[in-house]
């Protein structure tokens, strides 16, 4: 089922009044607590946080991937509370891409057999052309047919973001996607997503803990016990490190 | 270093925390056990239950006098009344034993199962050396014509006092009699049939009129010893005296001698039951360890040693071992109690008693049950122990694949050796080295095959996989690469499978070539039109066939005797023929030939070739009680199955042969030329009905019913190496369960990119079916091979063609997929009950 909520055309993904509480009575703890949030198309989001303030729990929320207790979430017009298991995965599948921050990819599968998974699950045919742009951009060419474990992580994880891009999602996630990466590496992975939303207007949200990942981004959200505390616009790894220190102090 | 108390409570833990991992293992070792132990439990109860009988059948007995010769006439009757009068006798007591077939108030012969259904003498109470049997109705015979019979046959029957009825002997037909009494004894087992008549009809009946089977003697005032050695003065020499002690030692002995093969026939399947077991045993611990890696790594990092660290495992495992040794008894008491009872609701005759549970059942199977299973977990926790600590913590350990070149060589050179040792079995000329050859080779082939299965298992699964997969798209690559992930787990996982299906193959090849054998040999061989043979284990009366020859369009009856004499002082065994053999046997002479009768006797060319006997030679055949017969040699014959060694005629074999014994095995009709079949068969039928024990089958039916026979033997075998697959199936649960939980990040991933569950489910199933259809390949290919070759060896002893089922082996690997499929179905909800969160978090 499909509810429009929102005439807004311009919004990829959108939390409304959000709540989300782990356990119950007393002992319950509100990860989320009545957030609202909005995430424009074509824009790049880092959504920042000390640990426990909830920003995996509200991008796990937003991504499908777990539902809330009370509140709304909507990708594009189609309102996530009311899909079936079988829809959200075949929402998640066609119009979501994801980056982990480790256990991105399946282990016998080659590099490229990953890049075109979603696809093969969903029975799609891949739009050739688009795969081969997408490998050469991310430099993944002379890789194609090796396994996860004969990549370096670095090279894994841009296998990831291939593996994302492919089905062009209305919307890419990532998970601390450079948590376990090398500031090189790093690197890459950031510029491949910032490449992705400035030149194919792709929408991105990652949840990170790196201020130099942050700075990445068009926009940095902060949360803090289950609340959006404030706001940043063209972020700087020091200004971001400044707001975060000031949050946990 | 960690304390021992605290690594201990690290050890019960970890049980505690994984208890479905947990009840799988122990399951495993609980069929293994099981199986050991019931077949301990229902032996050792079968042993006791009959030394019982025994006992209670020979109490009061203090001498036996019978002949040393089973084929002698027996003890003279007048014997019987100069021992009577000997100093220290209180009783004498005749014993005569008789096969007979009662028929019941329905007027269907009353079906013993495989217990004895036998004629015997009623005793009078002064008469009688052991106390009578009590009465639950009526009294007891006192004219001819009277019998009484026993509780159980009376309730089969549904005879009561007063019923007239018939009883069915195979040398006088049918007999006229009417139950005066139902008695009842505690030596009864389940079929069993006893009808007494009176001693002097009996005699008539079961003896030749003067001897009986055997003499029992009850003392007075003297010890079994000097009364034994009184009368033993006054034996001939072909009679012996024996001790009441002495006879019912020989009892329990032969108990134990033909129970000895039941009990090593079960153990047998309890063994194959075991070894299938400890490969899933060997793949739980693996798995289980590769798992708990991490978990090991932190005890070694704060300070466990490696011997502590592989202690823990052993700990462990003996648990695992004992408590599943324990629980396998149990199973073990219950299979022996459902054993018998299904073997009590089809009759077979099996007496009931207590069940017995000796220490040694108990302690066996606890060792049995500890050793494999601690065997089982020492590899794992040698290579648990030799994991750096710093290594296994690392995130992204996982466990390194050792190569397998090494082990597949010496796989292969073993193979081969095995393979060569079968195929020199088999072409070896000694059936007893032959087939022992071939059971080496094997095992040693499975031991070769074995070590190359994991290797195997990548071109195998890998090419199974690329076409079964294929329909199923993505869910079929990503289900072949799992299922090659982990060469030597799918192969120890399979092998279970394996194991069981080579023998179940090899024994569908022994089982079809046997069949094809018996049709060869029918086809090639009888010329008879009917064949009139007893129903299930009795002879055919003779005055059934004598009426039967006299049938119109019989243009003749040829009746075939079991013969037991000497020759030489050797005993010897041939056939006694009555009637033309030519016209319903093959046989072509290579010399000689003529019909046999008088004192002819022909000879098998092998025969002739042993024993250096040539046409015209004379032979005496004697027995020890005094008859004899010098033949002459008229012929020699070409080797067949049905003819034996040596012919002679039916005279030869009643001069030979006790009166009371005579009995025909088979009798052979020859139709005259232009009989209509239908008519010969209704009228063969009809001449035949009243004596109820006779079958008339043409060859087809004859055909049929040989391989019914082989048919049902084949069920019993498939029945018992079911555990084994049972096993196995259970092994492929526990597999799969274990990689699910193994690859739970993984799944979970593949759930957040899209995967629906019907898709997870699906790629478990077709895992799951490609290791099965794997380990069934390997079964069908060393099973169908070995029972071939083993056929083979067997030519000389009748199995003359070597039949490969294909059909069935079709059918098996259809049954092994889905077994597969359904071995899959738990791990596979489970599987697609993964949460795509478990791609990122812990939890």
């Amino acid at each position: 089922m499909t509810i429009t909520t929102s005439i807004d055309a311009g919004i990829a993904c959108r939390a409304i009044n959000l709540v989300k509480v782990y356990g119950s009575g007393d002992t319950g703890v509100r990860a989320l607590d009545g957030l609202s949030v909005e995430f424009r198309r074509g824009e790049f989001t880092a959504i920042m946080g000390p640990s426990g303030s909830g920003k995996s729990t509200l991008m796990h929320c937003l991504a499908g991937l777990d539902t809330a207790t009370s509140g709304t979430v909507t990708v594009g017009a189609t309102d996530l509370s009311a899909l079936s298991d079988k829809k959200m995965t075949k929402l998640r599948r066609d119009r979501i891409g994801f980056v982990f921050q480790s256990y991105n990819l399946v282990p016998t599968l080659t590099a490229i057999e990953n890049i075109s998974l979603p696809l093969d699950i969903a029975g799609r045919r891949p739009n050739a052309a688009w795969l081969r742009q997408i490998v050469h951009t991310l430099g993944l060419a002379d890789r194609l047919h090796h396994r996860p474990a004969e990549l370096s992580g670095g090279q894994q994880q841009r296998v990831a973001c291939a593996r994302a891009l492919a089905s062009q999602p209305e919307i890419i996630f990532g998970d601390e996607p450079t948590g376990n990466l090398d500031s090189r590496s790093s690197g890459e992975v950031l510029g491949i997503l910032r490449d992705a939303v400035d030149r194919l207007g792709q929408t991105v949200v990652i949840v990170t803990h790196d201020p130099h990942a942050a700075s990445y981004a068009d926009r940095v959200v902060f949360l803090a016990d289950g609340r959006i505390v404030d706001e940043m616009r063209r972020p700087t790894a020091d200004s971001v490190l400044d707001r975060m220190k000031s949050l946990e102090g | 270093m960690l304390g021992g108390k605290a690594m201990r409570r690290v050890s019960r833990r970890s049980l505690v925390a994984h208890k479905v991992r947990l009840a799988l293992t122990v399951i495993s070792v609980v069929l293994g056990t099981a199986f050991v132990a019931g077949s301990f439990v229902f032996t050792d109860t079968l042993k006791h239950t009959f030394n019982g009988i025994f006992g209670d059948a020979d109490k009061g007995v203090d001498v036996r006098v019978d002949a040393r010769n089973a084929s002698d006439p027996g003890v003279p009757v007048a014997l019987a009344d100069r021992i009577r009068s000997t100093p220290g006798v209180r009783a004498v007591q005749l014993e005569v034993s008789a096969p007979i077939v009662l028929i019941g108030k329905d007027g269907k012969r009353v079906n013993s199962g495989g217990a004895p259904s036998e004629g015997m003498l009623w005793n009078p109470p002064a008469e009688s050396i052991k106390a009578p049997p009590t009465f639950i109705a009526g009294t007891a015979p006192v004219a001819p014509g009277q019998v009484v019979i026993n509780e159980g046959a009376a309730k089969k029957s549904k005879l009561g006092v007063g019923d007239h009825t018939k009883v069915v002997l195979p040398t006088r037909g049918v007999v006229d009699v009417t139950v005066t009494g139902i008695y009842r004894t505690n030596t009864q087992t389940g079929g069993y049939v006893g009808v007494e008549f009176t001693k002097a009809q009996g005699l008539r009946l079961f003896t030749d009129g003067t001897h009986v089977d055997a003499v029992s003697i009850a003392a007075a005032g003297v010890s079994e010893q000097v009364l034994r050695n009184r009368v033993a003065a006054l034996l001939p020499s072909d009679l012996r005296a024996k001790t009441g002690d002495q006879v019912r030692k020989d009892d329990r002995n032969s108990v134990s001698q033909s129970l000895s093969f039941v009990n090593t026939f079960l153990l047998a399947f309890g063994l194959i039951a075991l070894i299938v077991g400890t490969f899933i045993i060997y793949n739980t611990f693996s798995m289980i360890i590769a798992q708990r890696v991490r978990e090991l790594a932190l005890l070694r990092a704060i300070g466990a040693g490696r011997r502590q660290v592989r202690s823990s495992v052993i700990l462990e495992a003996t648990i695992i071992g004992a408590v599943g040794g324990v629980l396998g008894v149990a199973g073990g008491v219950g299979l022996a109690i459902g054993l018998r009872s299904l073997l009590d609701a089809t009759g077979t005759g099996l007496p009931s008693g207590p069940l017995v549970i000796s220490a040694r059942t108990v302690i066996v199977a606890l060792l049995v049950g500890i050793v494999v299973t601690l065997v089982s977990a020492l590899g794992p926790a040698r290579r648990a122990s030799k994991t750096a600590p710093v290594e296994a913590m690392r995130e992204e350990f996982v466990a390194a694949q050792r190569p397998l070149r090494a082990r597949s060589i010496v796989g292969g050179l073993v193979a081969a050796a095995g393979v060569a040792v079968a195929i020199a079995g088999a072409g070896t000329h000694s059936v007893g080295s032959g087939s022992l050859l071939i059971g080496l080779g094997l095992l040693v082939t499975g031991t070769g095959v074995l070590l190359l299965a994991p290797a195997l298992s990548r071109y195998i699964v890998g090419g199974l996989g690329a076409v079964v997969g294929r329909p199923f798209g993505t869910v079929g690559r990503l289900a072949r690469t799992n299922s090659v992930r982990n060469p030597r787990r799918t192969a120890a996982t399979a092998f279970a499978l394996t194991v069981g299906l080579m023998l179940v193959s090899g024994i569908a090849v022994l089982g079809a070539s046997t069949k094809a054998s018996i049709n060869a040999l029918v086809d090639n061989d009888v010329r008879a039109d009917y064949i009139l043979q007893g129903t299930g284990q009795t002879d055919v009366p003779l005055p059934a066939v004598t009426a039967a020859a006299k049938v119109p369009g019989v243009q003749s009856m040829t009746q075939l005797h079991d013969l037991h004499t000497t020759i030489n002082g050797a005993d010897a065994e041939g056939t006694g023929v009555d009637g033309p053999l030519s016209a319903v046997l093959k046989i072509t002479y290579r010399e000689g030939g003529g019909p046999l009768t008088g004192n002819a006797m022909q000879i098998s060319r092998t025969t002739a070739a042993n024993k250096h006997w040539n046409l015209g030679d004379h032979i005496r055949l004697a027995t020890p009680g005094g008859a004899s017969v010098t033949t002459t040699i008229t012929g020699v014959y070409d080797d067949g199955q049905l003819l034996g060694p040596w012919l002679v005629s039916g005279d030869t074999y009643r001069t030979l042969t006790p009166a009371s014994r005579y009995a025909d095995i088979v009798a052979l009709v020859h139709a005259a030329p232009g009989t209509s079949a239908p008519a010969l068969r209704a009228e063969l039928l009809r001449v035949t009905d009243p004596y109820y024990t006779v079958d008339v089958k043409n060859k087809a039916e004859f055909k049929g019913q040989q391989a019914a026979q082989v048919n049902s033997l084949l069920g019993l075998l498939y029945g018992l190496l079911g555990l084994a697959i049972i096993i196995a199936i259970l092994g492929i649960v526990n597999t799969l369960a274990l990689s699910v939980v193994e690859r739970r990040r993984e799944i979970g991933m593949l759930r957040a990119v899209g995967m629906l569950r019907g898709q997870v489910r699906r790629t478990v199933y077709v895992e799951s079916l490609l290791i099965a259809v794997f380990g069934a390949v390997l079964g069908l290919a060393l099973g169908l091979t070995f029972g071939a070759l083993f056929t083979h060896r067997l030519r000389g002893q009748g199995l003359s063609v070597v039949t490969v089922p294909w059909g069935q082996a079709v059918l098996f690997l259809v049954i092994a997929a889905v077994v597969g499929v359904l071995a899959a179905l738990w791990p596979a909800v489970r599987a697609a009950r993964t949460r795509p969160l478990s791609a990122i978090a812990e939890a």
